[in-house]
């Protein structure tokens, strides 16, 4: 007989089998369940995050910074840059005929939880005019729009719920004057963060500063991005570089992704070692049972490589169910639930991808965790195992 | 205790088995340790900080630093107890890698109280601080680092500059002060005074002040007070306690604890059910030798027992061993997450639950065990 064969008679045997050893390979499946589902569910966390980071994100909106900045809060655009960059060649034109060119700075201010009563520092953007042609996602729900010149903000849905002293009408002291917060909004998806707009002048001269982050831009198509740089590269005079939305969006990601893809894998080993010992265990236990009948087989002829290979496959193929069932749980129990670990909200994604990540580890497990049974299967003397009890 | 020696002898009738079955749980137990102990560590550090001090820094990152002036003024906040400051001189020590950080400090008998958020510092140190100018205190592991001696005399290179132009700054190593989790950093407590009035620009300002409030309950109220006075001055303030800061700071991590349950109760799921079919695989290789106890005299409570004790003994043995681990772990965390530590309610949780979890997973197997029919089980069938 030759090896395929003698492998796959004995792995169709072993499976048989197994309705009689229900609880050992309930084992096995539990444990690798266990270790899949909690790797696929904290996986699940960075995957939401990164989803919900880039959901606004629109390949026609570009952001500049000055040269050699890394985020928004090391560029600084002079007052006069930002009137200069109006003019350049590629940005899309409002209804009233302006360039839609925004001019943003961002400083950093505290709010409270309504909850925990705790302390939180964010950014509070101000925004020159035409924020609602740049964000016309961008969605009023109470109140009005913060006008110009005046100490008036608008905050987020999520900021109003979360935070003390949000809601529209509300009144709030900053940098020791008093601004009024005239309206809501939403961005047309939860956003994670508490964001709040006002005008940036207003922010530059109660702040003591004299220029601005960035500039945001709409460009006429996503096309005319090379036609924006290369007139920035055209005119020395301007000290800015032009960024997609997207990388300015990945690259402010980075840091939380890190932090939360190595806890996942962190704790995700862990619990794979405790499935893979446990799955051991009970293989171990499944090839005690079954010692008579393959010293039997092997009496009859029947090699060690073919043992070896179909324990092994055995092992595996009582992974996979763990896998799916696993992943399966992490998408019922967690998909779309709103998790907020590093401060900020987002919802949990489990995506096929991530499924496949969880197969691939249960098969890991499989492997490591049948490899030592399936030797032992295979090395066990005829003679010894035959007159066992 | 007369039966311990079954009990054992039961134990390692599967030596291979019975490892694995340790192995498993205290890899569990060392996860629920680390996690926990990451939780609790974090809340104790933030218990542990004080709440009546406040750090007062720049509004903005990046303005001009706080006049000294400013400390009259706080002075006179209602509610305030004391004040100090401190500044700093970011330098290097001969390679541009061996970054060496001053906290350049009036070296007033507040500091012996201020402890021990920033620094801990002895009396004579901080006298030996006050009679020399160009004097500093070090702590051990900067001096390890560097070998560095009390009495030994030092340059750091600097981008701030003296009045004569020169980066090079000298100190002499006059005493020793114990810091508080500075990292890798060095870090080295000088006079405030000397900084001032050797450099260049800045003259007369601080990095910041600190407050210590008389009552830590008004702690928020002061601060703001205090954030008020200056609201109009060249320099704004931003107040915040230590406390409060703290919390801040570790926010992220007390956010994990939805996912830190959710983990801890997939592992014990995993744990209970993964060691009741093994338990229940042993008794069942082993029915003959029950029925041997049970008909020399064993009851079937005893029967229970010997077979619940067995669990036990492995998974309190395994638990132990775990959270050991954990503890073993918890300097390379450290990196990552400050503060770790395990507190005794910890490892008391971590028994409490390896206890419930043996108990749990050994009850079917048991009573199975308990409840044996002799002849049945004598015969074989």
């Amino acid at each position: 007989m030759s090896l395929l064969k003698q492998t796959a008679l004995l792995l169709r045997m072993s499976l048989l089998g197994l309705p009689q050893r229900l609880g050992l390979v309930c084992t096995t499946v539990v444990g690798v369940t266990c270790a899949v589902g909690v790797l696929v569910s904290m996986l699940a966390m960075g995957v939401g995050a990164r989803r919900e980071a880039m959901a606004n994100v629109r390949p026609d909106r570009a952001s500049l910074l000055s040269v050699g900045a890394l985020a928004p809060a090391q560029s600084s655009i002079a007052k006069a840059t930002a009137v200069l960059v109006r003019d350049l060649p590629g940005i899309r034109r409002s209804a009233s005929g302006e360039p839609i060119a925004v001019p943003q700075v961002s400083v950093f201010v505290q709010a409270r939880r309504r909850i925990s009563h705790t302390a939180v520092g964010f950014p509070m953007l101000g925004s020159g005019p035409g924020l609602t042609d740049y964000a016309p996602e961008l969605r009023l729900t109470a109140g009005r729009m913060f006008r110009p010149g005046l100490r008036e903000l608008i905050a987020s849905n999520y900021c109003a719920s979360e935070y003390e002293h949000f809601a529209a009408g509300d009144a709030r002291v900053i940098q020791g004057s008093e601004w009024r917060v005239v309206g809501n909004f939403d961005l047309g998806r939860t956003e994670g963060v508490c964001i709040v707009y006002a005008d940036a002048d207003t922010i530059l001269s109660a702040f003591g500063r004299d220029s601005y982050n960035q500039v945001n831009v709409m460009l006429q198509s996503p096309a005319t991005f090379t036609e924006l740089v290369e007139a920035i590269k055209a005119n020395p005079l301007l000290r800015v570089e032009a960024r997609h939305e997207a990388e300015l969006a990945a690259a402010n990601m980075q840091q939380v992704n890190g932090i939360l893809d190595f806890v996942s894998y962190f704790v995700g080993t862990v619990l794979a070692l405790a499935a893979t010992i446990g799955a051991a265990n009970s293989l171990y236990a499944l090839v005690d049972s079954r010692r008579r009948e393959l010293a039997t087989l092997r009496a009859v002829g029947f090699g060690s490589p073919p043992v070896i290979a179909s324990t092994l496959s055995e092992a595996i193929l009582l992974a996979l169910p763990g896998a799916l069932i696993g992943a399966g749980l992490a998408w019922l129990l967690f998909n779309g639930r709103a998790a907020s670990p590093f401060g900020f909200r987002f919802h949990l994604a489990v995506t096929p991808s991530l499924t496949l990540v969880g197969i691939v580890w249960a098969l890991c497990m499989g492997l490591i965790g049948g490899l030592l049974p399936a030797v032992r299967a295979a090395r066990v003397p005829v003679t010894v195992a035959l007159r066992a009890t | 205790m007369r039966y311990f020696p079954l009990i054992w002898s039961a134990l390692w009738r599967r030596p291979g088995r019975t490892m694995l079955v340790l192995l498993q749980v205290a890899v569990a137990f060392a996860l629920f340790g680390l996690l926990q102990g990451m939780k609790t560590g974090v809340d104790e550090a933030i218990e542990k900080v004080r709440a009546d001090v406040l750090f007062v820094g720049q509004s903005v990152q990046g303005e001009a630093p706080l006049p000294f002036a400013y400390m009259d003024r706080i002075r006179q906040v209602p509610g305030v107890q004391a004040v100090t400051f401190a500044d700093g001189l970011l330098g290097t020590y001969r390679k541009p890698s061996d970054v060496v950080f001053m906290l350049a400090i009036e070296p007033s008998a507040m500091w012996l109280t201020l402890v021990p958020d920033i620094f801990k510092v002895l009396p004579q140190d901080l006298e030996a601080l006050r009679r020399t100018r160009t004097g500093a205190l070090i702590t051990a592991d900067v001096g390890k680092k560097y070998g560095w001696h009390v009495g030994d005399r030092i340059a750091l290179t600097s981008s701030t500059l003296q009045r004569n132009g020169s980066g090079t700054w000298p100190f002499d190593i006059v005493g020793m002060v114990t810091d508080h989790e500075f990292g890798e950093a060095g870090f080295i407590v000088g006079n405030y005074s000397y900084l001032d009035e050797a450099r260049a620009l800045n003259k007369g300002t601080v990095r910041n002040f600190y407050v210590v409030v008389s009552d830590p309950r008004r702690a928020e109220a002061v601060g703001e007070a205090i954030d008020r006075t200056f609201a109009n001055s060249a320099s704004g303030t931003q107040s915040g306690s230590f406390r409060e800061n703290a919390q801040q700071e570790m926010q992220s991590i007390g956010d994990l604890d939805f996912a830190i349950r959710w983990i801890v109760s997939a592992v014990l799921v995993a744990l209970v059910f993964s060691t009741a079919t093994m338990t229940m695989q042993t008794i069942r290789e082993r029915t003959p030798e029950l029925a041997v106890l049970k008909t020399v005299g064993f009851g079937d409570g005893t029967v229970f027992v010997l077979v619940a004790a067995e669990s036990l003994l492995v998974y309190v043995a395994a638990a132990l061993a775990g959270l050991a681990l954990a503890c073993v772990a918890f300097p390379l965390a450290d990196k990552y997450v400050p503060g770790l530590s395990m507190p005794v309610e910890v490892v008391a949780i971590g028994v409490l639950g390896a206890v419930l979890v043996a108990l749990v997973s050994v009850s079917v197997p048991g009573l199975r065990a308990a409840h044996l029919n002799v002849v049945d089980a004598l015969a074989g069938r």
